[in-house]
C-alpha cells in the first residue's frame, strides 16, 4: 500500500505537486496519469525517498520508506531506464542491487528470465535498446518479489509484445495480492491495465476514480429547437441537464433511448441525439485542459 | 532478506569490480609506480634522493590515477543516474558512501602496496651504482612503503568524497589534481613567512611525508603528515555525507 498525504514539493518558487493525496491499495493496479510535467515522476521520486517533499507525508506499507529493514522487499521501483552505469553488464547491474540485501545470485537470473533478457545477460547496458533498458528497470523493480511495484511509464519504448507482455505482468501482480502503480501519459494504455486513477494536473489531484466511473461520468449530446421544454421534461432524480449552446443540451444519467422517448411523447423535434461515448483519452484531455503546461502552439 | 552493512559493501564491490575501467586504472597506477621507480632508480646519480626516494617517485602520478579512480567512481553514480537506483535501494543513504569509500580505499591500498614493494625490489635490482642500496630492515624502509600504500589508499578514497560530493566527473578531478599538483606550486608564491607555515600541511605535502625516509626540512613527521591528510579526507567525506543525506538525488 502507498498512502500519500497531503504532499507538497517545490522545486525554488515552483510548486510542482501541490497538496497531493491518494492511496494505491493491495490487489489493485492503480494508474497515476497527467500531462507532461503534471508532477508523476516527482510524486515516484517522493515515494522511494529520493527527493524530499516540503511538507505532507507519504507511507509505504504503513511506514516511511527510509526505516524499512529490507527495502526492495516493500517496494520495487522503475524511476528511469536508464539510471544504469552504461559500462556494466545487466547481471552485474542487478547483482550490486541484490547485494545489499543478501538477494542470492539465483533470483538475478530468475528476473533476467522473467524480462526475458536472459540471452544478453552478460553484455553491457551501454548496448541496450530503450526497450531492453526499460525490461532491465523491470526486472529491478521485482528483483525483491515485492509487496509493491511502482513503474514510471514502465511500457515506454516497448514493442506491441512488451506492451502486452507488461500488461499481464502488472495484472498477475495486482491479482497476486500486491500494490501496482504505474504512471503514463496515455489513458488508452493505462484503462486497460488500471482499475483506479489517480489524475494529477500542475501538481494538484484532478481525479480519483474508477476506470469504470470515469467513463460513465459523460452523457448525451441533443440537439433540439426547444431545449427548455425538453429540460423539464426530462428532469428527474439522478439526471442533470446542462447548457452547452443555444440549442445543444448534455444530459448526463438518462440513456438516448431514454431521451428520445420522452421528446417523442411530447413531440419534440430532436436534430441530435449523440450518446457522448466519448473516449477516455477524451475525458482525459477534458479534464485535463486547464492542466496542460507544455502545450504545443496550434 | 534485509540490509546489512556487509551487504552494502559487497554491492559496493560488485559495482567496483564490475566496471571494465577499474581494472585498466588500476593497472595503469601499479605500472606507473613500478615504471618511474625503475628509471629513476636506475638514471639517478646524485646524492639528495635516498633508494627508497627513487623506487617511490612514482607515486605522485600513481596518487592522480587512484584519485582520479576514486572520483570517477563516486561521480558515476550521478553521471549515469545510477544514483537513483542505489539510493532507492539503500534509502538510509549514507552506508552507501561508507562502503564505496571502504572498497575504494582497500583495493588502492592492496595494489598500491604490492606496487610499492615491487617498485623497491626492481628499482633496487636497476640501481644506479652511485646510489647506496637499502634493504627492507633498514631504518623507515618498511614504513616508508607500507604509508605509500596508506597515502594511495587514502587519496583513493579522498577521489571518491569528491566524486560523491560536486557529482561531476570533471569537477571532481579538477579539485583533486588542484589539491595534489597545482597548490604545492602556487604555495611559494605567497610570502615567505606564510609560505613556510603552510607548506607542510599543503594535502600533497602531509600525505606524501610518510613516504619519506628521514623528514626533511620543513616536512611533517611521517605518521603526523598522514593524520594530517587522513583530516582532510575525513572533512570531505563529512561534507559528502552531509550533501548526500540532505539533498535531493
Ligand atoms: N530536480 C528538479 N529541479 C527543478 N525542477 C524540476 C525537477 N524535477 C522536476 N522538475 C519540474 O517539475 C515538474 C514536474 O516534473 P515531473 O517530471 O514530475 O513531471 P511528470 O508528470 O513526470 O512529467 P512527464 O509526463 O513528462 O514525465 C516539471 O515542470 C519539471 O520541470
Ligand atoms: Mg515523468
Amino acid at each position: 500500500m502507498i498512502q500519500v498525504r497531503e504532499v507538497t514539493k517545490r522545486y525554488g518558487a515552483k510548486t510542482v505537486v501541490d497538496r497531493l493525496s491518494f492511496t494505491a491499495k493491495p490487489g489493485q493496479v492503480t494508474g497515476f496519469l497527467g500531462p507532461n510535467g503534471a508532477g508523476k515522476s516527482t510524486t515516484m521520486r517522493m515515494i522511494v525517498g529520493l527527493d524530499a517533499p516540503n511538507s505532507g507525508d507519504i507511507l509505504v506499507n504503513g511506514k516511511p520508506y527510509v526505516s524499512a529493514k529490507a527495502p526492495l522487499r516493500e517496494i520495487g521501483v522503475l524511476i528511469e531506464a536508464k539510471a544504469v552505469h552504461p559500462g556494466r553488464t545487466a547481471v552485474s547491474h542487478l547483482l550490486a542491487l541484490a547485494r545489499t540485501h543478501g538477494i542470492p545470485r539465483s533470483r538475478v537470473d530468475q528476473v533476467l528470465d522473467m524480462v526475458g533478457l536472459s540471452t544478453v545477460a552478460h553484455k553491457r547496458v551501454g548496448a541496450f535498446s530503450l526497450g531492453m533498458g526499460q525490461r532491465l528497470g523491470i526486472a529491478a523493480a521485482l528483483l525483491g518479489d515485492p509487496a509493491v511495484v511502482m513503474l514510471d511509464e514502465p511500457v515506454n519504448g516497448l514493442d506491441p509484445e512488451g506492451v502486452l507482455w507488461v500488461r499481464n505482468l502488472l495484472t498477475g501482480l495486482a491479482a497476486e495480492g500486491r500494490t501496482v502503480m504505474l504512471s503514463s501519459h496515455l489513458m488508452s494504455e493505462v484503462s486497460l491495465i488500471a482499475d483506479h486513477l489517480v489524475i494529477v494536473g500542475r501538481g494538484r489531484l484532478l481525479a480519483d476514480t474508477t476506470v469504470a466511473d470515469f467513463v460513465t461520468a459523460e452523457g448525451v449530446r441533443v440537439v433540439t429547437p426547444a431545449p427548455d421544454e425538453l429540460r423539464t421534461v426530462i428532469a428527474g432524480p439522478g439526471i442533470t441537464v446542462t447548457s452547452t449552446g443555444a440549442e445543444e443540451l448534455l444530459v448526463a444519467g438518462a440513456s438516448a433511448r431514454e431521451i428520445g422517448l420522452a421528446a417523442a411523447t411530447r413531440g419534440i423535434p430532436l436534430f441530435e441525439l449523440t450518446p457522448q461515448n466519448s473516449s477516455l483519452e477524451e475525458a482525459f484531455m477534458d479534464l485535463t485542459r486547464d492542466a496542460v503546461e507544455y502545450e504545443a502552439s496550434r | 532478506m534485509k540490509i546489512t552493512p556487509g551487504g552494502v559493501v559487497a554491492a559496493e564491490w560488485t559495482k567496483f569490480s564490475s566496471l571494465r575501467s577499474t581494472w585498466i586504472t588500476t593497472g595503469i597506477s601499479v605500472l606507473l609506480l613500478i615504471a618511474f621507480g625503475m628509471i629513476a632508480s636506475a638514471s639517478f646519480s646524485g646524492d639528495t634522493m635516498t633508494s627508497v626516494d627513487l623506487a617511490l617517485s612514482g607515486s605522485i602520478l600513481a596518487a592522480l590515477s587512484v584519485g582520479v579512480l576514486g572520483a570517477l567512481l563516486g561521480a558515476s553514480e550521478y553521471t549515469t543516474g545510477m544514483i537513483r537506483a542505489t539510493l532507492a535501494t539503500v534509502p538510509r543513504r549514507s552506508p552507501v558512501l561508507w562502503s564505496k569509500s571502504l572498497v575504494a580505499g582497500a583495493a588502492a591500498f592492496v595494489t598500491m602496496t604490492i606496487g610499492a614493494f615491487a617498485a623497491f625490489a626492481l628499482g633496487s635490482a636497476v640501481l644506479n651504482e652511485k646510489v647506496g642500496g637499502l634493504g627492507l630492515g633498514d631504518d623507515g624502509v618498511l614504513r616508508a612503503l607500507l604509508g605509500a600504500g596508506l597515502y594511495l589508499g587514502l587519496v583513493a578514497v579522498l577521489g571518491v568524497a569528491l566524486g560523491m560530493l560536486v557529482r561531476s566527473s570533471a569537477g571532481a578531478i579538477a579539485i583533486l589534481t588542484g589539491a595534489l599538483l597545482v597548490v604545492p606550486v602556487l604555495a611559494p608564491l605567497l610570502p615567505d613567512a606564510i609560505s613556510d607555515a603552510v607548506t607542510p600541511y599543503l594535502p600533497g605535502n602531509a600525505g606524501s611525508a610518510v613516504m619519506a625516509l628521514a623528514p626533511a626540512e620543513g616536512t611533517l613527521s611521517p605518521w603526523a603528515g598522514l593524520a594530517v591528510f587522513a583530516g582532510y579526507v575525513a572533512v570531505t567525506l563529512a561534507a559528502a555525507a552531509y550533501r548526500l543525506k540532505k539533498t535531493d538525488a
